[in-house]
């Protein structure tokens, strides 16, 4: 969708702000957001339905909100969405039908599910693939209405394959929880193609791209 | 599993808009009050998480790894040629690292990462991410005028040095690598590793200095 998390290539956001964000948090509420997403506690969300929901946010607040108040947000709505909040819970703020508490963890434990967090998105998949690294590939000038990771300054843009990952998962329908594999390519794009001549021809520009946003050259 | 309508996500995300105070303090406590309340989380499992990524997890993690592709060859090659394997041999494997490529700086190139359409990010090798990391900013800019970022962040780079920016669309993660800097040789890994900054292992640090080590 063309929204307004789409940020590359847009001008007047002034100076990065590079001193800032050196402690991991700066409130309490940035704390208590940190874990409550890391530990998982909508279980019916994947990664790309946590991606399109922020991008269906309201833009306005999209903009304005920080990180973690743009999770918070978030999280509310996906819980909603997937019924397990009500709306009129979370306006009185507890639970109209509370269950057992949940046990706790310690650090220990959470250090041990990191890694076991260590997730593989690769797809099997004997499709064969329909581009090859070295090969010269055009990006799609029109995308979808719902998620997809091609973003607005790389689209029909010439672009050279330099690595095939095989089939990962695809988010555009990973976003609507549907398991589906497609090849997933890097693709490398001259600054110059992306931002005209005046840019550095030394400079490059790489993503990567699943094989339906390319189209030959 | 459910799908995921987007129509009415939109619709619940209008509703909180127009009827939730924005605060966020709000926000996250009536999520984490009704998580708790549903027994979806203990409160001590949130503070575990804090501590593990404020005292354990971070970017000390990411420069162990840089300063042993400085100081053993072999891994240097395990390193570049599949990341997400050589990071297991240090248990740095975990949140968004399933999939990691290293990219190395030279005399002639410098490597950049950024997460234009969210803030994608090696969690379990770089900690939590900076805010300017996060910021529209850094977002939009690093892709269209990455040599002027660069000079925001200090780092004058010459025209003669190209510039790769590697925005993170996929599931793959990238860590750069930064150079040895000069006179270092015979320091040990813990030495070396004191001198990798966070900012030099996404790409907008680069010449790194000995003077603190």
């Amino acid at each position: 969708m063309d929204g307004i998390h789409d940020l590359g290539g847009k001008e007047g956001f002034g100076p990065v702000p590079v001193t800032a964000g050196d402690a991991p948090f700066s409130h309490d509420w940035e704390r208590r957001m940190w874990g409550l997403a890391r530990e998982g506690i909508c279980p019916s969300m994947t990664i790309d339905s946590f991606r399109h929901g922020l991008e269906l946010m309201v833009p306005g607040d999209y903009l304005t909100f920080s990180y973690f108040q743009k999770w918070a947000t978030n999280y509310l709505m996906l819980m909603v969405d997937s019924g397990q909040f009500t709306l009129e819970e979370i306006g009185q703020g507890h639970a109209s039908d509370p269950s057992t508490p949940a046990k706790a963890k310690t650090t220990a434990d959470i250090i041990a599910q990191v890694r076991a967090a260590c997730t593989d998105f690769s797809v099997a998949d004997d499709t064969p693939s329909r581009f090859a690294i070295g090969e010269t590939v055009r990006t799609l000038r029109q995308i979808p209405h719902h998620h997809t990771r091609l973003p607005a300054y790389a689209r029909n843009a010439l672009g050279e394959v330099i690595a095939h990952h095989g089939s990962h998962l695809f988010p555009d329908e990973g976003a609507h929880n549907r398991h589906v594999g497609q090849h997933l390519y890097t693709v490398s794009f001259t600054a110059a193609e992306l931002w005209g001549d005046d840019a550095n021809p030394r400079d490059t520009v790489t993503l990567e791209l699943w094989e339906s946003y390319l189209v030959p050259a | 599993m459910s799908t995921f309508d987007s129509d009415h996500a939109a619709k619940i995300h209008r509703h909180i808009h127009s009827h939730l105070p924005s605060d966020p303090a709000l926000r996250v406590k009536a999520l984490e009050s009704l998580a708790v309340e549903k027994g979806l989380i203990a409160p001590e499992t949130i503070d575990a998480w804090v501590e593990a990524y404020s005292e354990h997890i971070g970017p000390m993690r990411g420069a162990r790894v840089v300063a042993r592709a400085w100081t053993d060859p072999e891994f240097r090659a395990r390193l570049l040629s599949d990341a997400t394997a050589a990071i297991t041999e240090f248990g740095f494997e975990g949140n968004a690292t399933g999939h990691l490529k290293a990219v190395e700086n030279t005399a002639d190139s410098h490597n950049m990462v950024v997460c234009t359409l969210c803030s994608c990010y090696p969690f379990s090798i770089l900690g939590m991410s900076p805010a300017w990391y996060k910021s529209a900013a850094y977002r939009a800019r690093a892709v269209r005028e990455p040599r002027a970022v660069l000079a925001e962040f200090g780092v004058e780079l010459p025209e003669d040095v190209a510039v790769r920016v590697w925005d993170s669309t996929a599931e793959l993660r990238y860590l750069v690598v930064p150079q040895r800097p000069a006179g270092t040789e015979g320091w040990d890994e813990d030495r070396l590793a004191a001198l990798v900054t966070r900012n030099s292992m996404i790409g907008t640090d680069r010449d790194l200095s000995t003077g603190a080590a």
